[in-house]
This record gives structure tokens, sequence and C-alpha cells, in this order.
């Protein structure tokens, strides 16, 4: 039975390949080789008025029994390759019914998955042949964000039935918990679309866009990537950074510091040259942002208090209520080995400390009778 | 360094007081002091001895998952009739802007005190009040009124309004000054072999050494063997049996989800296994608290019973350190890793995961802890409270179970010297969570049915060995002289997805699977470089971070477990230290391995 509709399948196929199916293909956002729209589903910034190029490579994407599809790349008007693109038609079968899959995706300079178009005239169909809703575009997009998703350790044919459980089990997660986060994270009644979906996006073209963006890497290609809110973007560029990049770039770094996610404000606070731990300006914008770090990236500039001036070890002491009990320990212990400490200091400590909403007043309590009292 | 002196400061607190009797009087002034943990009947509180090292002490817990629990009642003897003020050493584990979640009254002779207890912040002396007590002996009750965590350390009675001091550096003070205990345990026991800590490594290291006829004591701070892996967090085992399937199939456990109630019956089976040997002498609810070395050769460990407070000096040539947190060798002085080396220091790139994976610099971060649960349904409707207390950690996060991903660290938090933080955040984003779930009508008739209030952690202090066992091991699958463990399962590392997105909850992991060829350890990782007669199985074995991320699993630290044991035979037979056995007795060793894994036929039935 499975092998009457796959050879219908193909007998389909061959019946389509014979007409030109450029129409099925085109819309509006992109035309004649270029990208005049955002994408429907993004994570890169997109002016309004960008107008995209596309540009041969020599990456191309295998496609189950439908060959090569090229990987171009889209470039602005002065030629800087912004992202990557594959227009990719891809059987996808499921107890031997097979249906083909348009779809547009988008990669970042570094491979990571960027995004997708659907096809108006092609729009995305479930196993029960019913077209994907909005909804169900959104949930593939969250799925294809999920570059360490269920779908990436896992044959699809373990995913439809209860795994087996063996000696040799190799993933700390059990059969309901896999059943369960599968569920979760693909489109319902799409698993056999997203699980292709997800390996192609996340497959060998990954490591060769990256590849090609490092081979072809410029100092100002570097700096601007560093302007585009992108995490791997943001590490990239940081990791390869100078200590005079490093110095000269300082207000670009410290705004990332402020708003990126914790990941990278971590590795930055890590990583800046110590160059910005023996220099007030350099340091201080990082300092600033204090309250609205979160908790980890808060621990990591506290292990630098040594190097703080006391201007700023005095503004540390307004920001004790969003400090953890071991952050307000580390700054009491910074705290009693500073000489100089004045009287206004002392003051907001015993305020802090008589404050009954201040959870950790009782460790400031205890700072006051120890070292002060 | 902080956590360093602090971990001394309380260590010395052991070794120079600590209350180990019920009550203690004090001195010639009318005090008395009370463990609770040492409360006659405990009612429904349990005993909680995680954090002893921290706080001080074990201490009763009202864990009644939003169900107060049966009365903790027992009777005390005071030195004289008279007024005595009274206070409880207690912490509000959950404070904020709203009512203490685990309050709870006290009761002497039924009389109750209007003050509701277990509300303030760090642990500390709450006053109670006072009361005339016109005999000499009476009767005490501990009151849980939430359900949730409600925790009483002691009691503290006295003539005088004199509240005994709360910071940690002034209590150590104080209680060496009323402590009457000498530094050494009344009692002393000699054995061939000293385990410490009944997980399944050191029960599998118990087995082996019990198998070559070696006396051994496993010591272990838990009514149930098995760690991890026990009834009281279930945690099923991962991992190959190597060359140890017979010992380790009376240990593992089926492969039920994480938090299943059926790890009650593999529970039986592994107490029962283990108590079947004559010469192990297990001693459960007792907790090791030191470990006495003299030129690098540890030639005891204490240890305490959890509720009585008795106290035991084992003496032997040589030790286990099975407890996880690697506290035998911490106490003996043993060198020990903590944290994510820097990328550079072993090579362990993946530069697919870059950071999460290990960082270019050195950090303090590990993969966190786990604390399982769940719920079922029922066939009336249930209510389950509201817990403000919790939403800072849940916000609207909701679920009606817990599974592995649910874990937590951070970079601010030891797992070690921070456990009873981590476990109480944990608590809050269960009942948060749990909480969140009931407002949706689907479940209305679930019931929480199950939580653990034990810290299932996956990695602490990791003690050095002569071979540190790294990422480069696993992948390049290594076939060492010396290869006594092997492993076929992926090296995978945890971190928290909030990591990646601050909106994700702060208690959820993701793992990234690293697929390797089989690998293997070898025994150079289980024994210690600098003391001399201290082997190590389990998590705490001599591993990188992101080489722990495979071996970390029962059945692959059963086999180190089972790998020293039979090496300590070898130790004791030529009298020789761990690591003369890979020097000279190498070949003996790996036969003594190959020989174990079937029992030898009785000579009645050949």
């Amino acid at each position: 039975m499975k092998l009457i509709a796959v050879i219908f399948f193909f007998a389909v196929h061959m019946s389509w390949s014979q007409f030109d199916r450029v129409n099925s293909f085109s819309n509006n956002k992109w035309a004649g080789g270029q990208q005049l729209e955002k994408p429907q589903f993004f994570i890169l910034p997109w002016q309004p008025g960008t107008q995209l190029v596309e540009k041969e490579t020599n990456l191309s994407i295998k496609v189950d029994s439908l060959g090569l599809k090229p990987v171009k790349a889209l470039q602005d008007s002065s030629g800087t390759i912004i992202i990557y693109v594959s227009d990719i038609s891809t059987p996808v079968c499921a107890d031997g019914d097979c249906r083909l899959m348009d779809i547009r995706f988008y990669w970042t300079l570094l491979g990571g998955y960027a995004g997708f178009d659907s096809y108006q005239q092609s729009p995305l169909t479930k196993h029960d042949h019913d077209e994907f809703v909005y909804a169900d575009y959104l949930k593939l997009h969250q799925l294809l964000l999920d570059d360490n998703s269920i779908l990436k350790r896992r044959k699809v044919d373990e995913l439809v039935k209860k795994p087996q459980v063996s000696e040799n089990e190799n993933v700390d997660a059990v059969a309901g918990a896999t059943i369960k986060e599968v569920k979760e994270s693909v489109v319902s009644g799409a698993l056999y679309s997203c699980y292709t979906a997800w390996h192609i996006v996340h497959g060998v073209v990954k490591n060769q866009i990256r590849e090609l963006t490092v081979k072809g890497l410029s100092e100002d290609q570097l700096v601007s990537m560093l302007s585009v809110d992108n995490p791997d973007y943001q590490i990239f560029v940081l990791k390869r950074f100078s200590k005079a990049q490093y110095e000269k770039n300082y207000k670009q770094i410290a705004a990332i510091f402020k708003d990126g996610i914790p990941l990278v404000r971590s590795y930055i606070v890590k990583n800046v040259p110590s160059s910005f731990w023996e220099n007030e300006t350099l340091q201080t914008p990082f300092w600033n942002c204090f309250s609205d770090l979160d908790i980890n990236s808060r621990s990591l500039l506290l292990e630098k208090i040594a190097m703080a001036p006391l201007t700023i070890i005095y503004e540390l002491s307004k920001n004790l209520g969003v400090m953890t009990k071991n952050q307000l320990k580390q700054y009491l212990n910074h705290l009693s080995n500073t000489k100089g400490i004045d009287k206004v200091l002392i003051e907001s400590l015993k305020s802090f400390a008589d404050d009954p909403n201040e959870t950790y007043n009782y460790l400031v309590d205890n700072f006051l009778e120890d070292y002060v009292e | 360094m902080n956590n360093e002196f602090k971990i001394n400061n309380m260590n010395m607190l052991f070794r120079l007081v600590l209350i180990i009797t019920s009550c203690v009087q004090i001195s010639a002034a009318q005090e008395l002091l009370v463990e609770a943990e040492s409360f006659d009947q405990p009612g429904g509180w349990v005993v909680d001895p995680q954090f002893v090292e921290q706080m001080g002490s074990p201490y009763l817990m009202a864990h009644g998952m939003g169900e107060p629990v049966a009365n903790a009642v027992t009777s005390v003897e005071f030195p004289k009739k008279g007024e005595y003020h009274v206070w409880v050493r207690t912490m509000n584990w959950a404070p904020g802007d709203w009512e203490a979640p685990g309050r709870f009254g006290l009761t002497i002779n039924g009389h109750a005190f209007e003050n509701e207890l277990g509300k303030r912040s760090g642990w500390g002396w709450e006053y109670v009040g006072s009361i005339n007590l016109d005999t000499k002996t009476a009767k005490l009750e501990l009151i849980d009124f939430t359900g949730f965590n409600g925790r009483c350390d002691a009691v503290y009675f006295s003539s005088k309004k004199i509240s005994p001091p709360s910071s940690p550096k002034n209590l150590a003070e104080w209680r060496a000054k009323i402590a009457q205990e000498p530094n050494k345990p009344a009692k002393s026991e000699d054995y061939d072999l000293v385990v410490t800590g009944g997980g399944i490594a050191g029960c599998a290291a118990a087995i082996a050494a019990a198998e070559q006829g070696m006396k051994v004591a496993l010591i272990h701070d838990r009514p149930v063997l098995g760690g991890n892996a026990s009834s009281e967090i279930r945690v099923h085992t991962l991992g190959i049996y190597g060359h140890f399937e017979r010992i380790l199939k009376k240990l593992d456990t089926e492969h039920y989800p994480n938090g299943s109630a059926d790890a009650k019956i593999d529970q039986k089976k592994r107490d029962d296994n283990v108590k079947s040997y004559k010469n192990i002498h297990l001693y459960l609810n007792w907790r090791a608290y030191d470990a006495v070395t003299e030129e690098e050769t540890i030639k005891y460990v204490d240890a305490r019973q959890t509720k009585t407070g008795e106290r035991k000096r084992f003496s032997a040539p040589y030790f286990v350190d099975s407890t996880g947190d690697g506290w035998i060798g911490y106490w003996a002085g043993a060198e020990f890793s903590y944290g994510r080396e820097s990328v550079d220091k072993y090579g362990e790139d993946w530069e697919e995961w870059g950071e999460l994976w290990s960082p270019e610099e050195a950090d303090n971060a590990v993969m966190g802890s786990s604390v399982l649960w769940g719920s079922k349904e029922t066939e009336q409707e249930q209510q389950f409270p509201e817990v403000p207390w919790a939403m800072t950690v849940a916000k609207k996060y909701q679920e009606i179970n817990g599974e592995w991903q649910w874990e937590f660290s951070r970079n601010d938090l030891n797992q070690i010297d921070d456990a009873e933080e981590i476990r109480d955040h944990m608590l809050m984003a269960i009942y948060g969570s749990f909480a969140n779930a009931k407002k949706d009508p689907k479940n209305a008739n679930r019931k929480l049915e199950w939580v653990s209030y034990l810290v299932g952690k996956r990695e602490s202090r990791r003690l050095v060995g002569d071979h540190i066992f790294t990422f480069n091991d696993a992948k390049a699958g290594t076939k060492f002289p010396d290869a006594v463990v092997e492993e076929t399962r992926e090296v995978d590392v945890h971190y928290q997805t909030v990591l990646e997105n601050e909106k994700n909850p702060d208690f959820i992991s993701e793992a990234l699977f690293f697929k390797t060829p089989k690998y293997y350890i070898p025994y150079r990782s289980l024994y210690s470089k600098n003391i001399t007669n201290l082997f190590m199985a389990g998590r705490n074995f001599s591993t990188s971070h992101v080489g722990l991320g495979g071996p970390r699993v029962m059945r692959t630290t059963g086999q180190m477990g089972a790998a020293v044991g039979l090496a300590a035979s070898l130790c004791k037979k030529y009298d020789v230290n761990p690591r003369d056995v890979y020097v000279g007795y190498l070949n003996e060793y790996l036969k003594l391995i190959e020989d174990q894994k079937y029992l030898k036929i009785p000579a009645s039935k050949q």
C-alpha cells in the first residue's frame, strides 16, 4: 500500500515537473531575484524600504528525490550580505501519503535560523490535508528557533510511537517526558513536515553558511554585525575583537550588556579586557545598569567590585534590595575590607537593616554587629 | 574563599560543639536546649539533615504539601521549676510581603503561645513567650499551621530573657561555650573499609568489598539507600552495567518516569540486598561530620546519628567517599574542583554550543539540582491553597508534574553551601506552578501527591585523582590500561534556559547531548591524588565539569563504586594504598573484576 502511494507520489511529481512551477513560487515579497519585504516570520531587524538582491553561492541543499536546491545570499545595495535564503520544495511522507512542502527558509550570516516565508499558492498542510493556520505557522517558527529541539536527537519513527525502553537508553529523560516534549513543540497533525523542516534548517547547510561568512569576514562587517540585535552575532564578534576594538566600541558593548540576553552579558563581563576595570569611564556604564540585570550577570559584575571606585560602592548601597543573599554577602564582605566608609553609607545600611520588608535585612544587621558596632 | 571560610567555620563548630543529646542542661542557670530532631514523636514532621554543615543541625520540617501535618511531641526534664522564657530556632524560608508559608506554634503542657513562629528571615531565634512551670517535666508540642515546610531546629528555655545570638559567628561561639561535648566520640569501631554515602555508588562499593570478605561500614544519612535513586528522590538509574551487572542489578531501578512511586519497589529490592550481606554494617540515619587525617592519611571518620545525636568514630585503613559532595575528601584536605573549567584548560570545546558548553573563562556555574514531584487525579474536587509566597519564582508557569528539567542552579549559589536555598527555590517553583495549574478547571480534581524535600544534585565537588577524566577521554573513547568503568551514554551537559531568555522560568533546564563512542574511566580517577587511602565513587570522582556530563548517571557511578570496592580488597590483601593497585597489581585487579562477574558455584554443588 505504501509502495503504491510512493509510486503515485512520484508519478504526480513527474507530471508536476513537466510544468513551470514558478507561478506557485511567486510572491510579491520577492520577485526577479529581489527581496522586497520582511519575511513573514523573521528574527533579524528589517528596516522599512530594505531591498535585498539575490546572489548565487556555491551552496545547496540536497532534498529527497528532488535534487539540489540552491542557497543564495541576499545582499543590500552596498553589496553586503545580510542573510541567506533557499526556496525549498521537498516531499513529506507519512504512512505512505506523500505531499510536497514548499517553503522559503532564511538563515543568518552564521547559519542560524532566521525565518521563513510560506507561499500564498502553496500553503503548508497537515496530515489530514487541512491547511496551516497562522498559529500553526507561528508554532513552526518557534520550533525552528529551537536549535536544540528534541527532533534533533530522534529519528522520526521514534517520535510517533512510544520509545522502547532499553538498558542503553541514552537520554536523561523518559518516554512520557519525550512524548510530552514532542507534542508541545510540533504542529499538531504535522509532525513529518515539522521534522523535515527542522532538519533542513539545522542541517549541514548551517555550518557551510557560517564557514562562508568566516571566510569573507572583514573588520567593517564584524563591527556592523555587533550592531545587529542577535546574540549569536554578538558573541561571534566579541570573541574576535581585539583589546583596542573592545575599547573603541565600549559604548556599544555597554548597551548590549544592558539589553542583551543573560548569556551575552555573562560573556561580556567575563571577557572584556582588564583595562575596563581599571578605568572609571569604561566600567561605569556597566555598574549603572546593575539593578536591571539578571541575577547571574549581576553576580559576575560583583566579582569586579574590588576594582570599582568608591562612588560605585556608594551607588550600589542604594540597590541592596535587588541583591540576592550571596550577592549582598559579597558586597558586605567588600565593605568590611574597605577603609574610610563614611557615615552616610553606615546610615543607609542601618536603614536597610531596620526595614522589615527587606528579606535580607538580617545580613546587614549581622554585618553592623560584627564590623561596625 | 568566602564559602570555604564558612565551611571551615561550620566544621569547627561540629568539632567543638553541637548539641548531641535531646536535652542539654547548659549551666547552673536555668537553661535548657531541646533539639527538635530528637523529639520523641515527630508526628508528621520530617527530620531534615541535609544542611547541617551550613545551618548547624538537623531540623524538623512540616512537609505536608499544603496540609498541616500531625504534631511533633516530646517530653523534657527541666532543671528547676519556675518561669522560663522560650525561643525557637527557625527560619521563614520564603520571606517577603506576605504571610510566611511555614508558620507553626508551640505548646507546653497544653499551653499555647500567642506568637506564631517561622516568620524570621534567615536561621535564628524567635521569641515564643514565657511560661511558669510548676513541674519539672513538661510536654512540648510543635503545631504546624500550614503544611508548607515550617521548620524548627531547636527550642531554648532560659530564666533570663536574653536571646541566644543569631549571627553565625556569634552563634558558633555561643554553642562552643555551652557544649559539654568532648572532641572525640565516646564510641569507636574498626573496619576494613568505611564507605560514606549510601547512594548507588556507595552501596556498590560496600557490596563489592563485602563479597571479597572485607568488614565494611556503610554510613548513610537517610533511612533508605540509593541516594538520588531512592524512593525519597526518585531519579531512575541510567547508563550501562559495564563489568558489574550482577552487583548493579541488586541496586538499580526500572526505567520508570522520574518521580514515579515505582521507586518504592526498587527501594525494597535495594535495601534487602544490601542488608543481606552480613559483613556490611549499615549505619542508616548516620551523617558523617569529620574525617581526621594524619600525614595525608585518613585515620577515621566521625559520624552522628541524625535524630539522637549519638556519635561514633569509624576507623579503617581505607575509606570511600561516595557522599556526592566529596565531604570526606574535603574534610581530609583532598584536592578538589568546583565549577566549570575554562575551555582551554582541557580543550573541551564544542563550537556549536560555545559558552553554554564550556566557557572561555572559568566560572562557578554547574549543572543544577532537581526536586521531583507529582500529582494525581482523584474522584473528588481538591482544594489547593493560595501560595503568594511562591509566585515570585513560579510566576505564571503551570505544571502538574515535575521531571528532570525541573532543575535549578545559579552562579551565586553553591550546590553545597546554598543547597537549602536551592531546595526552597524549587519548592516555591513547585507549589506555585501547581497552584497555577489548579486554576484551570480541568485540574479541579487533581491533588498534589508527592513532593520530594531532598535535593537531587547533579554536580558539586569533584575530588582530584591521579587522572582527571575529561570530555576528550569520552570523545576519543580512550582505552586506558586501567579502564574499569565503561559507558556508552552521550555526554550531556545541562544549562538553565533563563540564560537564553530572561522570560523563561529560572527552574527549568535544557540538555546538550554529544554523541560519543563507547568510553572508559580509568581506575586512576577513582582515588585521591593527595590523600593516600581515599577512594571516591559517584559524582565526586575525578573529572572535569564537561567530563561529568556523561558518567554522572547512576549505573555508571555504581560501576565506580564496585570498582573501588574490589580495589580496596586488593589494598587489604597486600597492605598497600589505592595507587599501588594501579602501579603494582593492575593485572590481578583486572582479573578480579573479570572473575567477580559470575558468582562461583559452591564446592558442595560442583
